[in-house]
């Protein structure tokens, strides 16, 4: 039994690193056609994110929404509930959130953090917990309803926004008073200075080792998994699958929304429309190269971060747009050597 | 107020909108038949709309154009089948990378070749047909050879799928891929017949919606691809179903757009939901029972 285990262990080891270099290799080659110097792009992005603290707080600060998103899908993910909805999800949470904040903010100063937070988080659950609903009661795939829930947000949140809560001639929602915010990292040391990292980050990480104690630590997490890799055999174990499915999702829907404590109460002090700029599908291929597991997820998310902050410096050689092809091809090389190991070398069908 | 929107000029805007609809979706009815879930309708439409584009800027000629869209659409397809087929690996998450490759890749290139993040130059569009276009009242469809192409293939693709051998096989590899083996059917062959149709329809799609507004631009496909899908679900798979769909989400989507124009006050985001919103009551059942290929998404 341990030598399997061992066995699965490296495989996953194996896998991602060979996926990571593969796509490199891809990249590197992509870029040599369309007429680039790869090693120069290459060189110029190490040296903008590591040179200076303000490219790694950058990178921190873009890493830090992919980490909280990452864990959160993680929930679904380990319940194999593949929620592609993570991007409506968050997006309603974080727009209730400030509005809550914004509106409340004069009478309860710092105590509607907190409070903005729990709701925020609420409306993500709940809208995490109608395709949940849907699948167990009707049976219907939670891709294709988080997919069109997706839509149906977006376009609830441009309603409210252009209709009653934007600020004249703009896309985003008034200013939070400055004193609701998380203190920029900037505050306690100078080595950060001007970038918008904060305090989030660590909350991030917390949240990464929470989650990571929950899903190994705790029968809860065993539940899920067990219902993720098998749901046949966990009803037999008396595993409410049904229950766990509905839980899954509120949760996993309901942690996307706290990336607003980054980008809201860290950073803009407002929400704006588009702000997450596909940051719930970004967050998938950060899961899925980690395996979904929490701990993971925080290295995969500071890689995008370094990739994402990166390719913004490397601008002026090549468009940053890079970057997306580089997350596309991350998830179809891991996902293609993953099964590639499996046949090989464990041996399975 | 409503004679004011459902005038001449929308109905043919109808039809018009109806075209990437239904091209998108008997895409991906061709690949769901077969049982391989093609969620990335969306990419292979911003992918070959932007290869038209780029080829037909750089040669001058739309069929040129044309044709290298088409290519464009079959070689990814041809990746996805090995993906999904030949790896065997779960359809939806490679469906959702591809849709995130190829959005990418547009937007990639775009920004490389053409040095502009929102669109490229303009282009010349695809030639209307000789004597049809000439047609009074309607020559503005008839004309356009794509949109003929795409009322056709409602009846080109029920015969296919009904009435043919191929189709028959087709069918039967995705409602019972062992059986089908059993009786000689290759089974991965059809499959990726299916993936292949899918790729060159759903091409197509975006070639049109490319030639059609003579500048591509970034978000241009605006989820028609994902629309597709729903229109595909709500009409059970079924091309004359699929037609009727296609007709109502293109019905509302110039509905949408005249609404915006005439500022009547209704709000456009509620008629841009809408396609979203009875897919999902269509699926929970509200109106009439849906039922997937059985063997729907199973690798095989």
């Amino acid at each position: 039994m341990e030598l399997t285990v061992t066995k699965k262990v490296k495989a996953n080891i194996l896998s991602t690193s060979i996926s990571l270099v593969a796509t490199i290799i891809i990249l590197f080659v992509f870029l040599y056609l369309v007429g680039k110097d790869p090693f120069e792009v290459m060189q110029k992005m190490l040296t903008e994110v590591f040179g200076t603290g303000y490219g790694i707080g950058q990178a921190i600060f873009k890493a830090t929404p992919l980490i909280i998103c990452g864990c959160g899908l993680a929930f679904c993910f380990q319940a194999s509930l593949f929620n592609i909805g993570a991007e409506g999800q968050l997006n309603l949470g974080v727009f209730v959130m400030s509005i809550v904040a914004y509106m409340f903010d004069d009478y309860l100063g710092i105590f509607i953090l907190p409070i903005a937070v729990a709701i925020g988080f609420a409306v993500s659950a709940f809208w995490g917990f109608i395709p949940a609903y849907i699948k167990i009661k009707r049976g219907v795939s939670e891709v294709i309803t988080t997919i069109m829930m997706n839509f149906i947000s977006l376009a609830l949140i441009n309603y409210f926004l252009i209709e009653f809560l934007a600020v004249k001639s703009t896309v985003r929602t008034e200013k939070i008073l400055d004193v609701i915010s998380i203190p920029k990292l900037s505050v306690f040391s100078d080595y950060f200075e001007g970038s918008s990292a904060n305090l989030t980050f660590f909350f991030a990480i917390a949240l990464a080792a929470a989650t990571y104690f929950i899903f190994y630590k705790t029968s809860f997490g065993y539940k899920l998994r067990a219902v993720g890799l098998n749901p046949k055999a966990s009803r037999y174990l008396g595993i409410n699958t049904n229950k766990m499915t509905v839980i899954a999702f509120m949760i996993g829907a309901g942690i996307t929304s706290l990336v607003g404590l980054n980008f809201v109460f860290g950073y803009k002090g407002y929400y704006e429309y588009g702000f997450s700029n596909n940051l719930g599908f970004t967050a998938i291929a950060v899961t899925l190269l980690a395996k979904n597991n929490p701990i993971g997820i925080i290295f995969t998310a500071l890689l995008f971060g370094i990739m994402d902050y990166g390719g913004l410096s490397v601008n002026t050689l090549v468009p940053k747009e890079i970057m997306l092809v580089f997350q596309a091809l991350v998830i179809l090389s891991i996902l293609s050597f993953d099964r590639i190991i499996k046949i090989y070398y464990l041996k399975e069908k | 107020m409503l004679e004011s929107i459902i005038t001449y000029s929308f109905f043919m805007q109808v039809f018009r909108m109806f075209t990437p609809y239904y091209l998108g979706a008997s895409a991906a009815t061709f690949s769901e038949r077969s049982g391989v879930v093609n969620i990335a309708i969306e990419g292979f439409m911003i992918i070959s709309a932007f290869s038209y584009a780029a080829i037909t800027i750089a040669t001058q000629n739309p069929y040129l154009g044309l044709i290298g869209g088409l290519i464009i659409g079959i070689l990814f397809s041809l990746f996805f089948s090995l993906f999904t087929i030949k790896l065997k690996i779960n359809q939806i998450v490679i469906g959702v990378g591809f849709n995130l490759l190829m959005a990418g890749l547009a937007k990639f290139l775009m920004l490389l070749f053409f040095h502009s993040s929102s669109n490229t130059p303009g282009y010349p569009h695809i030639p209307r047909l000789p004597f049809l276009k000439s047609i009074p009242m309607i020559g503005d469809l008839t004309g356009d050879s794509i949109i003929i192409f795409a009322l056709l293939l409602v009846f080109i693709s029920q015969t296919v799928l009904f009435k043919t051998r191929f189709g028959l096989r087709l069918r039967s590899v995705g409602e019972n891929p062992e059986a089908a083996e059993t009786l000689g059917i290759k089974v991965r062959l059809y499959k990726s017949g299916g993936v292949i149709i899918c790729g060159l329809l759903a091409s197509l799609g975006g070639i049109w919606l490319a030639s059609n507004q003579g500048s591509f631009s970034d978000g241009m496909v605006a989820g028609r691809g994902y629309i597709a899908i729903a229109a595909m679900i709500i009409g059970k798979w079924k091309p004359m179903n699929i037609f009727f769909a296609c007709l109502m989400f293109a019905f509302f989507e110039s509905l949408e757009i005249a609404l915006q124009i005439s500022g009547s006050g209704i709000p456009s985001q509620f008629v841009q939901m809408l396609p979203y919103l009875i897919t999902i009551l269509v699926l929970i059942g509200f109106v009439g029972k849906t039922k997937p290929p059985a063997a729907d998404g199973i690798p095989y």
